[in-house]
């Protein structure tokens, strides 16, 4: 049975190295982007951000500052037991998220929508949040820390209605516009990570897109070939737009393109755009039913 | 690369390019939007000399506190066009002749810099433990307990700050705008490639 101590110092330790450390597939796109760029401008901004991310990665600051909206994505399997049940993980995640804001991992961001009032500890109704489903028949825990920037978050979510006469064509534009409008001026921090939801509701298709942009390391594609296919293709595109870091003239707006789909009533073509920023911050921390902690960069 | 002191004076602004890199010495202030907003709203701002600190910088810091003395964790530059709404204003109220963000300004926030002769100046990549290391002295904080430490005015002195490079020049005129227009001038021919018409649209349906 996995302690509650234990998913609790799993998501402290998680979250605290995101803040810290880029994964290693997104600082090896960098690195192949800033080979790549022509643009002394576009050139500067890559070359100072990965200066910044060895500064974070020696204790020397955070790898940005911004640390967002703190989101953990937990998976279990069919025969994961959780000291106090399930509902533990709530409390876990959130001692997790108050201690990495009180050592300064985290910086305090979550305010009241309305009242903008700070309780300065990033908890509140809905945060931090914590999606939790299952799969396969094993008994551990896999736990993704995400520290979602603002500006990807705010200027990188889009979502249309199409319908199924609008076609391939309207998905393309769309994703196209979505690039164009959220890399001006580098507002969601290019180069991004680009996730793109195709079907489902409205909020299966947000998650959709959500969870392409953060949880799929970069250079994988999607099993389904006519989907890698879109993927590759509006990639490609967004390469020519003439966009490159931080909105500079260059190639590297988009660093990856990750698409999902879930099938969708048959009078409706929903598409969804969310965006991660250059540093792609997640770190993952694998649980064993015999409580060890496993912290790794990678991602399946 | 040149290296500014603050105050800017208006014939270094002026002299200014757009793109040109610079770093900055001297006081800023800090603020986002609860700055802009209760500046221009409920004329709410920090009891500050701002002819001598005269460079608003657009962050929200990580902050700690150590034995009595604050320190600064990391400062990335924050999106700066978010306080469009309010950024002529402020730039006018406060005569401002250095803006330093993230991203850009709008057009209505160019015309005040215009007015008032100043530039905005947009962050280079991600720098904000870098900016930590250039950050010589904490001087000063307004507000903390009203609106916490990442929404705060912070007053530092800095020493060769930066780099940033002139987004908004002293004439008005925009970097990205130019860049806007090429990229606009391509996309014809990118959307021809992935099948997408000239004249296609989107199914309307709301009136």
């Amino acid at each position: 049975m996995i302690s509650q101590k234990t998913i609790e110092e799993a998501m402290y330790e998680a979250m605290r190295t995101a803040a810290l450390e880029m994964p290693p597939d997104v600082r090896a796109a960098l690195e192949r982007a800033l080979a790549e760029e022509k643009d002394p401008m576009a050139q500067e901004h890559l070359k100072i951000s990965l200066k910044n991310a060895d500064l974070a990665r020696r204790g020397e600051g955070l790898v940005c500052a911004d640390t967002g909206f703190p989101l953990f994505f937990v998976k279990a399997g069919a025969n994961t037991q959780i000291e106090g049940g399930f509902g533990a993980i709530r409390e876990a995640a959130e001692n997790a998220v108050r201690r990495n804001t009180a050592e300064c991992y985290l910086r305090p961001t979550m305010v009241d929508p309305l009242r903008r009032s700070n309780p300065g500890n990033n908890i509140g109704p809905g945060m931090p949040k914590v999606e939790l489903s299952f799969e396969g028949e094993g008994d551990g825990l896999e736990i993704i820390a995400v520290p979602k920037g603002g500006g990807s978050e705010i200027f990188g979510t889009f979502y249309r209605m199409l319908f199924p006469s609008d076609g391939v064509a309207g998905i393309k534009k769309f994703v196209i516009e979505c690039i164009m409008n959220s890399c001006y001026a580098g507002k969601i921090c290019p180069p991004a990570l680009v996730g793109v939801g195709i079907g489902g509701t409205a909020d299966l298709c947000m998650s959709m897109a959500k969870k392409a942009a953060l949880l799929r390391p970069v250079g994988k594609h999607n099993p389904d070939p006519l989907v890698a296919d879109l993927e590759k293709e509006l990639l490609e595109a967004a390469r020519k737009l003439g966009i490159g870091p931080m909105g500079s003239r260059g190639i590297n707006a988009v660093i990856s393109l990750n698409i999902d789909c879930a099938v969708t009533h048959t009078a409706a073509l929903p598409v969804a755009f969310n965006a991660q920023c250059l540093v792609g911050r997640r770190w993952t921390a694998l649980v064993s039913a015999s409580n060890q902690i496993q912290l790794t960069g990678e991602i399946a | 690369m040149k290296n500014i002191q603050l105050p800017m004076s208006p014939e270094t602004a002026r002299e200014l390019k757009l793109g040109e890199l610079v770093t900055v010495s001297g006081l800023l202030f800090t603020g986002r939007s609860r700055l802009h907003i209760r500046a221009v709203e409920e004329d709410i701002y920090p009891p500050i000399d701002y002819e001598k600190i005269n460079c608003f910088f657009h962050v929200g810091p990580v902050m700690m506190k150590e034995n009595e003395d604050w320190q600064v964790v990391s400062c990335e530059p924050t999106s700066s066009i978010r306080f469009e709404r309010y950024g002529a204003d402020v730039v006018k109220k406060f005569n401002l002749r250095t803006l330093i963000g993230k991203t850009t300004m709008g057009p209505r926030t160019a015309a005040a810099l215009k007015e008032v002769g100043g530039v905005y100046l947009s962050k280079i990549g991600l720098s904000g433990n870098s900016l930590r290391k250039q950050i010589k002295k904490v001087h000063n904080v307004y507000f903390l307990d009203e609106l916490g430490k990442t929404e705060a005015t912070w007053i530092y002195e800095v020493e060769e700050f930066g780099p940033f490079f002139v987004a908004i020049d002293a004439q008005g005129n925009n970097y990205f705008e130019q860049l806007a227009d090429d990229v606009s001038q391509r996309l014809p021919e990118i959307e021809n490639e992935l099948g997408i018409g000239q004249d296609y649209e989107f199914t309307e349906v709301n009136a």
